[in-house]
């Protein structure tokens, strides 16, 4: 297998292509700025995408479409219960995570119990995520505690703090399912769920973990980007549905299931953040924005998919 | 029914006969909302609830209530007007997820017999009332600010809100006509930043490295904030951001004018509106001669107001004024 033969090659050389692109507008100036702006930024997009990732590998018809709702009701609850006092910021970190949690089984009940598909489970879950959210707080956006936003706005050598929390998770990720059983049981369980149920595989234990852990990487994801831009917003997850799943595919993981590719979500949270940046620098409308940023994801997605076929 | 409802219910018609002398006491007013997602919407719903209630308690009105819908459809909210008209609601007052998606359904009101009154997100329909908020005279205004302050001109950057909703249309549109009467200003760069801190600090982000200098921000509101960190984390000087009453946003600008002086500008529509959309509709119900087009102004602070509206601005939310009936009349009687 050459190097053009991985389906994540392709999300990385498009960021870099978006990111060439708006260096030549200035001239090589604020590449450093460039860069930082897209770690920082590309990390929330990779954090929910791996999670996604996740649930997408259990194959066709997988899909956690609660991610933003999750992410508002986490960082509201967690931003409330720290109230901005300094100290709390694990304490809150355990409210997000314990939401996130909650939200997980709550989806996975949903979908086991009643028999729902994935969609409609978590989709009506989601309304009720956001209720929650709206009831617990009304909309107040709470400052998070100065230390937590000190750190979710920070840098350690140079790169942003919740990069290195999002580069940690990816490589987590990875070792779980390159190198762990539980991995290869996620991978068979999306490859064909009768054939690994047949082969002892504890299939709905791999689905409700699955879940779960989507829930906890968008929890998560919320709790850092309230903590990163000043508070939890009721609207603060809209635009990471779409985002999510796009970062999947563009990355080059199947969207049937059974593959996934976590280089891949990096490249393209990065590629997602850069893509936007290069087309507002070019001074395009929204219009013309909308619709590049659609083309040029199909193409890299049909240029992903077919080297894939051709191996 | 039994003997003893009879007597409470004559016992009650008494009551409200004895007590209530506004010619509305018996009239219901239903609010219908597309959409309570943001901090916004929230105070709004806050204070028509706050407004409606004390309303019912002093017997001006028989009932105020508020009804959001959950997708922000047109389609649902037409359903939802038409259960209000089923409901025999005397008046609605609406904030319409279209300008023209929901005429089918306030013209069926109005052939029932429905006052409608809409704000904010107003409808085109005539039979309905407008409170419509000028919102290009809000883009202008900004650049006339910036030109008093910084009168050698120099580049902007635009945050704009929602691309494809008629408010940004608008807010953006003013402020292209003030630059182009204020030709010492250039807009060199313009995001979307969908009226969201988050959304605009990252818009703001990834454009920064590719302009010039800055010397001003005009924004839409609820973008000020995510602004300011953009800059901050880019290393740049914090240009003169317009600002649009968010709480967080006043706190920041009060933070920097103790640090270095800054001076700025807010300006945004008052979630309040929706009090003045009530009492403009009791105004109706009342027999009033309401003129169909009527203009709401905005809230500005100002360096001198600064401290006052942050300390009647709850945490977390957006500055705020509560609409009297008073207030409704002297709109209704300036736009005779």
């Amino acid at each position: 297998m050459t190097i053009l033969a991985k389906p994540w090659l392709w999300s990385w050389l498009a960021a870099a292509a978006a990111f060439a692109l708006i260096l030549g507008l200035t001239g090589g100036r604020g590449a450093g700025e460039l860069a930082y702006a897209a770690l920082s930024f590309g990390a929330f997009a990779a954090i929910v995408g791996l999670g996604q990732m996740l649930v997408i590998t259990l194959g066709p018809g997988n899909v956690d479409l609660s991610i933003p709702a999750t992410m508002t009701l986490a960082a509201t609850l967690a931003l409330k219960a720290m109230g901005g006092e300094p100290g709390t910021a694990f304490a809150g970190l355990a409210i997000a995570l314990g939401v996130g949690a909650a939200a997980g089984i709550a989806n996975y009940a949903l979908i086991f119990l009643l028999r729902l598909p994935p969609i409609i489970a978590t989709l009506a879950a989601s309304l009720v995520y956001q209720s929650l959210a709206i009831w617990s707080n009304r909309g107040l956006r709470i400052k998070p505690p100065e230390g937590l936003a000190d750190f979710a706005t920070g840098r350690f050598l140079g790169m942003p703090n919740v990069a290195w929390v999002g580069l940690a998770l990816a490589i987590a990720v990875w070792v779980l399912l390159e190198r762990a059983v539980a991995g290869r049981w996620l991978l068979a369980t999306g490859q064909n769920l009768r054939a690994a149920r047949l082969a002892g595989v504890p299939v709905e234990l791999v689905r409700a973990c699955t879940y779960v852990a989507v829930a906890m990487f968008a929890a998560l994801t919320g709790y850092l980007l309230a903590s990163f831009s000043g508070g939890a917003a009721l609207n603060m997850g809209a635009e990471y549905l779409l985002m999510s799943i796009a970062v999947v595919v563009i990355g080059g993981s199947s969207i049937a299931g059974g593959n996934s590719n976590v280089p891949g979500v990096w490249g393209a949270a990065l590629f997602m953040f850069l893509v936007v940046s290069m087309l507002n620098s070019y001074g395009a409308g929204a219009g013309a924005r909308n619709v590049l940023t659609g083309a040029i994801i199909i193409a890299i997605v049909i240029a992903a998919s077919t080297r894939r076929a051709r191996t | 029914m039994t003997n003893s409802m009879m007597l409470f219910s004559a016992a009650g018609l008494a009551l409200i006969a004895g007590l209530a002398e506004a010619d509305t006491s018996g009239k219901r007013i239903a609010l219908s909302n597309n959409y309570a997602g943001n901090s916004w919407r929230q105070a709004m719903l806050e204070t028509f609830e706050s407004t409606g209630k004390q309303a019912v308690a002093d017997g001006v009105v028989a009932a105020a209530d508020a009804y959001t819908t959950s997708e922000n459809q047109a389609t649902e909210q037409a359903a939802q007007i038409q259960n209000m008209i089923l409901q025999g609601y005397d008046a609605i007052i609406l904030n319409a997820a279209s300008p023209t998606a929901l005429n089918g359904a306030v013209k069926e009101a109005c052939d029932a017999g429905v006052t409608v009154v809409s704000f904010d997100g107003i409808v085109t329909e005539p039979c309905a009332w407008r409170i419509a908020v000028d919102f290009a005279a809000m883009g202008r205004e900004e650049v006339d600010y910036l030109a008093t302050r910084l009168p050698d001109g120099g580049n902007l950057l635009e945050i704009r809100g929602l691309a494809g909703v008629f408010v940004d249309d608008e807010i953006s549109k003013g402020i292209h006509e003030g630059v182009a009467e204020h030709s010492q200003f250039d807009i060199v760069g313009s995001v979307h930043g969908d009226w969201a801190q988050d959304v605009a600090q990252k818009a703001v982000a990834g454009i920064l490295p590719s302009l010039p200098d800055i010397v001003g921000v005009v924004t839409q509101g609820g973008d000020g904030y995510g602004t300011a960190q953009a800059f901050r984390a880019a290393d740049r000087p914090t240009p003169l951001i317009v600002l649009g009453n968010r709480q967080d946003e006043l706190k920041w600008w009060a933070e920097q004018r103790d640090a270095n002086g800054y001076e700025t500008l807010s300006l945004s529509i008052a979630p309040g509106v929706a009090s003045l959309a009530f009492w403009v509709a009791q105004q109706v119900l009342d027999g009033e001669d309401v003129a169909k087009e009527l203009t709401v102004p905005f809230l500005k602070i100002t360096q001198d107001t600064l401290d006052e509206a942050l300390a009647t601005t709850p945490e977390g939310s957006v500055a705020n004024v509560t609409y009297s009936l008073e207030d409704a009349q002297q709109v209704i009687a300036s736009a005779r």
